[in-house]
């Protein structure tokens, strides 16, 4: 079994799907639930000394530390939403191709993360976004796929064209050997670096490349929404990565201008990231539908992953990869749940909702976990990985960057709490009276990416060991340490198991405390003091709509980045008219001129 | 108003109204917890806090009671926000038939123990409003009452003075108002809806 | 038993930090009222509120209800295990700054979902106000904060007061930085003029509006062991903490004392004004806190 096989038995288990599920959708829906689970199984067990390969000599596949930390990111979201497939109502026949698509993506992830030539790595990217941007058009009517795709196409070219020059200045497509040539010489390398980079950026949605994630997350079906959100975007980490490690920009520019010890390009781009949080942040709480909301706080987030990898330190890279996972785990969880909310409900707008706790109390638990894992707070793996960033923020002493790291921090919190209340907490409107727990289907995968960020945040030291692992194999000098059971920053000590027993100690007191004093008695949502007046409507008593207004007002005349967007597609729609007005005329004449004009030029174009 | 018969004493300043003595059906029977009670009563009478709901004139007492001149927070007595969070209704004046089913459903919200203190004599039988249309003149009937304070208005040296007095009752145990009400609930639920018909109302500017 | 010592020593210092707030509580209470020409209550009357409460029998709203207050408390009496007083830490080298203002926005996310829970929105609303003016002091706090680590060059807080005790207290360091922290704490208190989230009169004590009997005894507790983090976090980071008890005794009797007196005589800002105010003054003097750090480097290390 090599990755080969691997990627190849997923392509034939996506192409058989296809025909299977013309016949029975059903089927094909357990056919990507077995296929992905079985390709998980086969890359956990295999680890990160799976075998490679070479087919005809052509495409060449290598599995590195950092590509098996990726691939099993992407696997394990991917095949826990399985189980989402299985749960959609019987869809219509255009979706047929829906399993055989989720495959091959599947596959391709693999095919990027351990692909050893360039070229591949293009080619496997292409057919991800091909297949997903399928896909997200599966969902609701509306631009969100075309968006996506144009902004991703933008990504590919930049991608593309730093691919050639890397070809044609270093005469190699091999993915670590052509980064490496460009450490060695400057040439291009500058143009490689940021071209490469802006492609990442794009996947991952940083500012100002960020306007197809709301869009495309709110359109993406349901039950794809997750895969979206929580692996696709971090293919951009993936070459990012690779492009901040064997290419630092501290070799790549040595001039004389730094900012703190760093070079001022890098600077800039850390600033750039700053934004993206903050933007993120400060459109996330503005948000009134769930899955927009939660899509603008993956801008914020994928702002964090992006600074730790910036700053190239071995505890930041540690925290920007923890980070990525962290965010994966519990961004998937968030969009599932918000599928199962809408498979329960209809409806992913928060003012509708309310009060689901009632009826929905596991789906709960999981949002939670996951929820306070996206905040960063303890006993959850985002807390360990926000941890990193801020203590290589303070040994760095970037402030701006460290401000927009708190505001962000901070302000996911005023998120976070915005969705858990308007959806979960409040009173249970009377339409949703009968609603009732997800099936157990849905919440297999919801308990088991909630458990892991759970567990992996009270011991998260072989996770961290594992990051060390990778910046081991990316050549760094040297890596985050852990000695027992403590994670060494360069000014402070992580003790994640300590701070969850200290946590537990005081659970367990105040726990003592609540049942020695007197029982309570239980009461109805709507028995809460109300001034003494009379309130017997559910729906009209919460408050869910413009919930952060006082706050939306202070910064209501932020411009928006989508506007400029829309005002240069205006600009090239009006040059099409216009182009279209001069040569495109029914006028056969004007016609005939325009060929004869242009055959002139064709023939002495090269005299004059 | 329907006359209940009730046997009641009244006296003009700071008297419960311990009407029927309580048989005590104990929690628990055991002396540890008749102990424990005893430390709690301790901590009951000395941390009161208070929801006013200004029913009538009196309430202009109480700001007097509050501020530097008399000063309450002396007896560790506070106002509070919400009825959750209050031990002591105060009805500063007559109950009206639109006002007894807030006091109703506000001291139902309360936890136990609570207790009720009544001012002025428009809650002992309707004061000078006792022929109005639209006033209760017998508080009692609907709430238990643990303390009156009278005077029309009482002066704020008599509104301190019961609240001495609640303390004490409170301290020794006296004050059982709320078991009463849970002992005697449907009485008092007969009582409240032929008053005001319905409690809880429904109409179109509550729905 | 070195682990048990520690944990001993950890539950000592939660216990010691409740009896410590809530004492100072009290005689706060008198002091207020000596201002207001009252006499006030006698200065354990705090306990006997939250015996009281204790001994209440209430309502609830749901098992969310309490689970969110037990979070509440679970993430203070842990916080509190972890903070350094007078040379005495529980857990040596483990006292990070950055992980106790994450354990106690643990709890303070607890709060905000067992009031959210009870289905009340004045509730609702007042957690958002709370969340609000969250983001506004912060910001600032944290920034300076981060300013003095990198300038310590360590986040361990018992560290930071021993590097202090070589070389003068932080005030000195940055007297700017100082104010700004005095005025985020007075925010983080929630004395006025930055009590919007409570606004009795308004939103009925907004969080607070469905709590009675046990739940409001849990949440005081929380309340002022979380009060006393963040005191004696400010004392420590900023006033050289102490080397004996009753110098920290001293330093954290006067800040808050000082704050609540401040309180005292102020009006209530509304929400928006509070983040309007803190992103101005206070941010710009931060900044220009930062860039004077940065000009007369030099580091104690
Ligand atoms: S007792 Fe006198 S002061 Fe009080 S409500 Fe009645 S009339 Fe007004």
């Amino acid at each position: 079994m090599n990755i080969i096989h691997l990627i190849l038995g997923l392509f034939l288990a996506g192409i058989a799907a296809y025909g299977i599920g013309r016949l029975k959708p059903a089927a094909a829906s357990w056919l990507t639930l077995a296929a992905s689970w079985a390709a998980l199984l086969i890359l956990f067990l295999g680890g990160d000394t799976l075998a490679g390969g070479n087919a005809w000599g052509l495409l060449a596949f290598k599995m590195t530390p950092l590509g098996w930390f990726f691939s099993m990111t992407l696997l394990f979201v991917y095949s826990t939403n399985t189980f989402f497939n299985l749960s959609v109502p019987a869809a219509p026949t255009r979706q047929a191709a829906y399993p055989m698509l989720y495959l091959i993506s599947l596959a391709s992830t693999i095919g990027v993360f351990s692909a050893e030539n360039w070229l591949a790595l293009f080619i496997f990217w292409e057919i991800v976004l091909w297949s997903s941007t399928f896909m997200i058009g599966f969902g609701k009517p509306g631009r969100g796929s075309i968006i996506y795709f144009g902004m991703s196409l933008l990504g590919s070219f930049m991608m593309l064209f730093a691919i050639l020059v890397m070809g044609t200045a270093y005469q190699t497509f091999e993915v670590k050997g052509a980064l490496m040539a460009a450490a060695q010489s400057p040439g291009p390398a500058l143009l490689v670096f940021l071209l490469m980079l802006f492609s990442a950026m794009v996947k991952l949605g940083i500012t100002p490349f960020h306007i197809w994630m709301p869009e495309a997350y709110h359109e993406a079906p349901d039950h794809f929404a997750p895969v979206l959100a929580g692996g696709l975007s971090k293919l951009g980490a993936f070459t990012a990565l690779m492009v901040t490690s064997f290419l630092p920009a501290s070799t790549l520019m040595a001039q004389p201008w730094q900012v703190r010890g760093l070079p001022l390009l890098t600077y800039i781009l850390l600033t750039v990231s700053a934004v993206s949080i903050v933007i993120g942040t400060l459109m996330a709480i503005k948000q009134e539908d769930a899955k927009k909301l939660l899509a603008y706080s993956s801008v914020a987030n994928s702002g964090y992953i992006m600074i730790g990898m910036l700053m190239g330190t071995p505890m930041s890279v540690s925290g920007a990869l923890v980070h990525l996972l962290a965010h994966a785990l519990a961004t998937t969880v968030t969009f599932m749940v918000m599928a199962a909310v809408a498979r329960q409900t209809g409806t992913t707008r928060m003012d509708e909702l309310g009060g689901l706790l009632h009826r929905m109390p596991i789906t709960f638990l999981a949002f939670l976990t996951a929820i306070l894992s996206l905040v960063g707070l303890p006993p959850m793996l985002g807390f360990v990985s926000k941890w990193l960033i801020l203590q290589s923020l303070a040994s760095q002493g970037l402030f701006l960057v460290a401000a927009a790291a708190i505001f962000g921090s901070i302000g996911s919190l005023l998120y976070a709490f915005r969705i858990l209340s308007t959806v979960f907490l409040g009173q249970l409107k009377p339409k949703h009276r009968q609603v009732r727990e997800a099936p157990a289907v849905l919440l297999i995968p919801l308990l088991l990416l909630s458990g892991v960020t759970l567990v992996l945040g009270i011991y998260p030291y072989g996770l961290v060991q594992y990051t060390a692992k990778i910046e081991n194999s990316l050549g760094f000098a040297d890596t985050v340490q852990i000695t027992g059971l403590s994670i060494q920053g360069n000014n402070g000590n992580l003790n994640a198991l300590l701070i969850m027993g200290a946590f537990a100690i005081g659970f367990l007191i105040a726990l003592g405390i609540f049942l020695k004093a007197p029982k309570s008695r239980k009461v109805d949502l709507m028995d809460t003091y109300t001034g003494g007046e009379f309130i017997y409507s559910p729906e009209l008593y919460s408050y869910s709509t413009n919930f952060f207004a006082p706050l939306e007002r202070v910064y209501a005349g932020l411009p928006e980045i989508s506007r400029l967007y829309e005002a240069l597609a205006n600009r090239v729609r009006d040059l099409g008219t216009l182009v279209q007005y001069l040569f495109f005329s029914p006028l056969p004449s004007r016609t005939a001129l325009l060929i004869s004009v242009v055959t002139i030029l064709l023939i002495w174009g090269e005299a004059i | 108003m329907p006359k209940k018969e009730r046997p009641s004493r009244f006296h003009p300043v700071s008297h419960t109204m311990q009407t029927v003595e309580v048989p005590t059906e104990k929690i628990s029977p055991q002396e540890q917890a008749e102990a424990w009670e005893k430390i709690a009563h301790y901590f009951r009478a000395n941390s009161l806090w208070m929801l006013n709901y200004c029913t009538g004139c009196c309430a202009i007492e109480l700001p007097l009671v509050m501020t530097s001149q008399y000063d309450m927070e002396r007896l560790g007595m506070m106002p509070m926000a919400t009825p959750r969070q209050a031990d002591i209704l105060l009805v500063t004046g007559y109950a009206s038939l639109k006002t007894l089913r807030r006091l109703i459903y506000t001291y139902e919200q309360m936890g136990t123990p609570k207790y009720v203190v009544a001012f002025g004599p428009c809650a002992v039988n309707g004061g000078i409003y006792h022929d109005a249309y639209a006033v209760l003149n017998r508080l009692d009937l609907y709430l238990p009452v643990d303390l009156y304070i009278a005077g029309c208005m009482p002066k704020p040296e008599a509104v301190m003075n019961g609240f001495k007095r609640l303390i004490e009752l409170i301290e020794s145990g006296q004050a059982t108002g709320w078991k009463d009400y849970e002992r005697r609930f449907d009485w008092y639920k007969s009582n409240q809806l032929e008053a005001v018909g319905e409690v809880y109302i429904h109409d179109e500017f509550h729905e | 038993m070195n682990a048990l010592q520690s944990i001993g020593t950890g539950l000592g210092m939660a216990l010691f930090g409740w009896l410590l707030q809530t004492t100072i509580s009290g005689v706060t209470r008198k002091v207020i009222a000596r201002i207001q020409k009252r006499r006030g209550p006698v200065w354990y009357q705090n306990f006997r509120d939250i015996m009281k409460l204790l001994n209440k029998r209430s309502v609830t709203h749901g098992w969310a209800f309490d689970f969110g207050l037990l979070v509440a408390l679970a993430g203070a009496i842990g916080t509190a295990m972890f903070m350094p007083v007078a040379g005495i830490v529980a857990f040596k080298g483990f006292d990070n700054f950055f992980m106790i203002i994450y354990l106690a926005a643990l709890g303070v996310f607890g709060r905000a979902l067992s009031s959210g829970s009870s289905g009340n929105p004045l509730a609702t609303i007042g957690v958002m106000r709370g969340l609000t003016q969250n983001i506004g002091y912060k910001v600032p706090y944290m920034l300076l904060v981060i300013a003095l680590i990198s300038y310590y060059r360590t986040s361990s807080i018992s560290e930071i007061v021993e590097l202090q005790r070589v070389s003068g207290w932080s005030v000195l360091v940055m007297p700017l930085g100082f104010v700004v922290a005095f005025i985020s704490l007075h925010g983080m208190l929630g004395k006025k003029p930055f009590d919007t989230y409570l606004a009795p009169a308004e939103i009925a004590s907004g969080p607070l509006v469905e709590y009675g009997g046990k739940q409001l005894g849990i949440l005081m507790i929380a309340h002022e062991l979380s009060v006393f983090i963040e005191v004696s976090l400010f004392v420590n980071l900023f006033l050289g903490g102490g080397a004996t008890l009753p110098e920290f005794l001293l330093k954290y009797a006067f800040i808050y004392i000082l704050s609540s007196s401040l309180g005292a005589v102020m009006g209530r800002f509304r929400i928006e004004q509070v983040v309007r105010f803190y992103y101005k003054v206070p941010i710009a003097l931060t900044i220009v806190q930062i860039l004077m750090l940065a000009v007369m480097r030099g580091g104690v290390r």
